[in-house]
């Protein structure tokens, strides 16, 4: 999926007012799963279109990516993947990525 | 936010092959402003639907540009009247455009599959019931037109990669004869970097024989016959993927071989825990 196909699903959901919200990394440091420009859309019900590297760090940011719907406003949150070797789903990584989230709407 | 407008614009751009940053305010002291969305050309204009000072688009331009011309998503510190104002600057890439000359049962799957890596993909064959969008539902575009005709005009740059998967091992000779003709014209750096032609070592030999005395001006290290990565694949989908990891090894310069590899030997591998700021 390219750029412009990811915007594609993006509109589409504006234009059926879905409530969604759209996570990009935007700055990395060490190992980790995707670099800089991955994206992500998280839809109010669950689900998701993209990945951002899955893994306990993608699902935090789904957490977060809830209050960004409900409230309206975009945050950043960092995710910290540089705990030891047995942090939760195994911690094949080992950096820190900050995560823009903004909502569609 | 993504409006339609902005949305429209960056298709454009991309369509007619017109290099475009996208950049996004992700944080500073107004939050207002964050998440407000900028495009900025290669030609140095800009289209901004939060109507920024001029002063500050100025600022964005001298900051991007460098960007822009690197082709490189970055995230930018841009210092705007003793303000910081951080700046998400992403490429808008034109996608690299993969040809798949002969509708057979190879390119289904590569046409499939090359869609899913984000190429624009195009097949191409001189018979009507075999170049149809219904054989190819992911394709780009479907053509139908004589080989020959099809190769002296496609435009060709550096991100074109070209698979030649005819029926007959003769239109994949024509084909190649067409693209080598114009290549020979553009100076190295412009020529495409993949072209795979399918084909057994005996056949290929043969057509070298013929290729190096009629092309004594290009080195054929864009070539690639027999295709693919060596995965011992036997089945279309297989043959697919093995095809299109010798296309990313190509496009993202890389090795082609195991990962393990760069690991000499497990048992001297050592954990270290990284200390915490």
């Amino acid at each position: 999926m390219n750029k412009i196909d990811f915007y594609e699903k993006v509109m589409s959901a504006r234009k059926e007012s879905k409530r969604a919200a759209v996570a990009t990394i935007i700055r990395t440091k060490g190992s980790i799963p995707r670099e800089t420009g991955a994206k992500m859309i998280i839809y109010s019900d669950g689900d998701i279109d993209g990945t951002i590297g899955g893994g306990c760090g993608e699902g935090e940011v789904i957490e977060k990516s809830f209050a960004v719907i409900e409230r309206g406003i975009p945050m950043q949150h960092q995710v910290d993947l540089t705990q030891g070797l047995f942090y939760e789903d195994g911690g094949i990584c080992g950096g820190i990525m900050d995560v823009f989230i903004e909502p569609i709407q | 936010m993504m409006s339609e407008e902005l949305f429209k614009r960056l298709t454009k751009a991309v369509n007619e092959h017109n290099d475009a940053v996208l950049i996004t305010i992700t944080n500073l002291p107004e939050i207002s402003f964050i998440g407000a969305k900028i495009i900025l050309y290669k030609d140095g204009t800009l289209y901004d639907e939060s109507k920024m000072p001029q002063d500050f688009q100025q600022k964005i331009i001298e900051n991007c540009l460098p960007l822009l011309e690197q082709k490189k998503t970055k995230t930018i510190d841009v210092v705007y009247r003793n303000t910081h104002i951080e700046c998400y600057v992403e490429i808008f890439p034109v996608p690299p455009h993969l040809i798949v000359a002969g509708a057979g049962h190879v390119s289904e799957p590569v046409a499939e599959v090359g869609k899913m890596l984000g190429f624009y993909v195009t097949v191409i064959d001189d018979r009507k019931e075999f170049a149809n969008t219904k054989k190819f539902p992911y394709a780009d575009e479907v053509v139908c037109s004589s080989y020959i005709d099809f190769f002296r005009n496609v435009p060709i740059t550096s991100e074109t990669y070209i698979l030649l998967l005819t029926r007959g091992h003769k239109f994949d000779v024509v084909s190649l004869q067409e693209l080598l003709k114009r290549e020979e014209m553009l100076d190295v750096e412009e020529r495409t970097v993949y072209i795979g032609m399918i084909g057994s070592r005996r056949r290929i030999s043969g057509v070298f024989e013929q290729l190096k005395d009629e092309f004594t001006d290009h080195n054929f290290i864009n070539i690639y016959s027999p295709v693919g990565l060596d995965v011992g694949a036997q089945t279309p989908v297989e043959i697919a993927i093995s095809i299109l990891a010798e296309i990313l090894k190509v496009k993202n310069q890389a090795s082609g071989s195991s990962l393990k590899e760069k690991i000499s030997s497990y048992s001297k591998l050592i954990f270290r825990e990284r200390s915490r700021k």
